[in-house]
């Protein structure tokens, strides 16, 4: 595909703005062992939750459109996954 | 959860989605006592899909839908788009009859969900449900933190995420080669200027599947879809592919990069131009419904609904995941119905459940096309024929002076898009065998 001609592409920090979240005080998805959830999260991840720092594999949760695509890549007892609890998290609008 | 909520109903539905939603209407309607409890904050707000609905499952279970259901638009034309580059074909279909529409199932899980509301079922929102709970093999209720409620039968419209049924048993942890992920941005290009620009009238809509570059190497597509004044657009992506291609790097894209490459590519970009997005979302979806229908659809106190019992339709160029869930929602409600007029929702009961699933048009579609996943994941189709179709149309249009024949271009269009002929029509023929 050719590089954008004139339309300015949306940073994706820019892009989870437009999205409404209520965020918890508590993540709701946590690494418990990052042997156990691979680093292409960090490409596949659709809001960008995943990203490293040196070797670390490190997720922030809060603009987590809770697709569950992290879940299905990791194992079992690499992440601690739950949806978010008393409504809170992402509050799609016209999707 | 208040103290004002009795805590025994008749039925428990987890999830104000489509499926659940049907389910609990019908059941409500019939005079049950039906508790919904939903995740979301108030009913949709968790909901994301592409953009279109088939109308007529629907109509089955509310026959007002035409009048009263939040329709944006109903799809006039269907458009395919070949991406190959910055060349594309398009080849366009315009409908006889109305059959699908467009919406926000933000907007229609809460329409779904309030016609259940109003026919006597409580809905509870803000609740996560953490576990279904088993007493000597039958379902007893639903568990949320410390609380607990307990149904005669528990409907399992949980969605494609389907924890609870994992911690059940019934089903196993999904594997990335069952699912895709689809992302969508929604464009605020306005009413009139979508009219104009994409040759509407008042009320008609457009969906749009492109294929190609536009999922680089990713078995997938690309989609538009009409809302009433904005536009939806994104992309589906095969995720155990998707996650190939980022361990071997040949992703060299993140997925809302994907995406970006799409909003601003020069040709499809004409539409929208640089018209915000007033919203991104993403959300899992099922490849090849059957692979991920559970083993069993029910036990004794317990159905499964929608897109955790796998019934959704998707052949790579549509995806019908909401009419499925409703009608299953239907065939759930007349099963407990039944079970509860008769000796109560055991084993033998609730099996008719998953009988009647089997008979219904949706097993019927899904075994038809059982398999075109794995077609449709084969780089022939979602690279390979896009390519080869631009640089046949290519070699016959490009020309200064001397075009090649027809079959001159074809030969050279297939040598150089690297597909061989035999093998390309014997795919060609297990595909249109399975769509």
């Amino acid at each position: 595909m050719s590089e954008e001609k004139g339309l300015k592409p949306i940073k994706i920090e820019d892009l989870l703005q437009r999205t409404v979240y209520d965020v918890d005080e508590d993540p709701h998805i946590e690494i418990i062992d990052e042997r156990g959830v691979p680093k292409e999260l960090t490409m596949l991840c659709p809001c960008s939750c995943y990203t490293t720092v040196g070797e670390k594999l490190l997720y922030s949760y809060e603009g987590c459109l809770e697709c569950g695509l992290c879940r299905v890549l990791s194992e079992p007892w690499g992440l601690r996954w739950e949806y978010p609890k008393s409504g809170r998290g992402v509050q799609y609008r016209f999707t | 959860m208040s103290s004002q909520t009795p805590t025994k109903f008749d039925v428990v539905v987890v999830g104000a989605g489509p499926a659940g939603a049907s389910a609990a209407y019908l059941l409500a309607k019939a005079g049950y006592k039906v508790l919904i409890v939903e995740r979301g904050r108030g009913a949709g707000t968790k909901e994301l899909f592409g953009g279109k609905i088939y109308a007529e499952p629907l109509r089955t279970v509310w026959p007002d839908l035409d009048k009263e259901a939040p329709i944006h638009r109903w799809v006039t034309r269907e458009r395919i788009s070949f991406v190959k580059g910055e060349r594309v074909t398009t080849v366009e279909f315009k409908l006889g009859r109305k059959v699908a529409f467009t919406t926000y199932l933000t907007e229609m899980a809460k329409w779904m969900t309030n016609k259940a509301v109003e026919s006597g079922a409580i809905l509870v929102d803000e609740v996560r449900v953490d576990e279904i709970i088993v007493e000597n093999g039958r379902v007893k209720g639903i568990r949320s933190g410390p609380d607990t409620i307990e149904a005669d039968v528990v409907v399992d419209a949980e969605g494609v995420n389907r924890i609870l049924l994992e911690k059940l048993g019934l089903a196993e942890k999904i594997k990335p080669d069952q699912v895709a992920l689809g992302v969508k941005e929604v464009i605020n290009i306005g009413k009139k200027a979508m009219n104009e620009r994409l040759l509407l009238d008042e009320g008609e809509g457009l969906a749009w599947f492109m294929v190609g570059d536009v999922t680089a190497g990713i078995p997938g597509g690309g989609f538009m879809y009409t809302m009433k004044d904005t536009i939806a657009l994104g992309l589906v992506l095969h995720i155990g592919k998707a996650y190939e291609a980022a361990k071997t790097g040949e992703l060299k894209h993140t997925v809302p990069m994907l995406l970006e490459k799409l909003r601003t590519h020069p040709f499809f970009s004409k539409i929208w131009g640089d018209a915000d997005v007033l919203e991104y979302g993403a959300h899992m979806t099922i490849e090849g419904g059957l692979r991920y229908m559970p083993k069993k659809l029910y036990m004794p106190g317990l159905v499964v609904v929608g897109d955790a019992a796998g019934l959704l339709l998707n052949t790579g160029y549509t995806i019908r995941g909401v009419d499925y869930a409703v009608y299953s929602g239907k065939l759930a409600a007349e099963t407990i119905i039944e079970a509860l007029e008769s000796d109560g929702p055991t084993e033998e009961n609730l099996r008719k459940y998953e009988e009647r699933v089997r008979e219904s048009f949706m097993f019927r579609e899904l075994v038809k096309h059982r398999g075109i996943e794995k077609v449709m994941e084969d780089p022939m189709f979602f690279t390979k024929l896009p390519a080869m179709l631009n640089i046949l149309l290519a070699k016959l249009y490009e020309q200064d002076y001397e075009e090649p024949t027809v079959l001159e271009a074809l030969l050279d269009s297939v040598k150089e898009s690297d597909v061989s002929l035999s093998k390309f029509m014997l795919k060609l023929f297990s595909v249109v065998s399975k769509l």
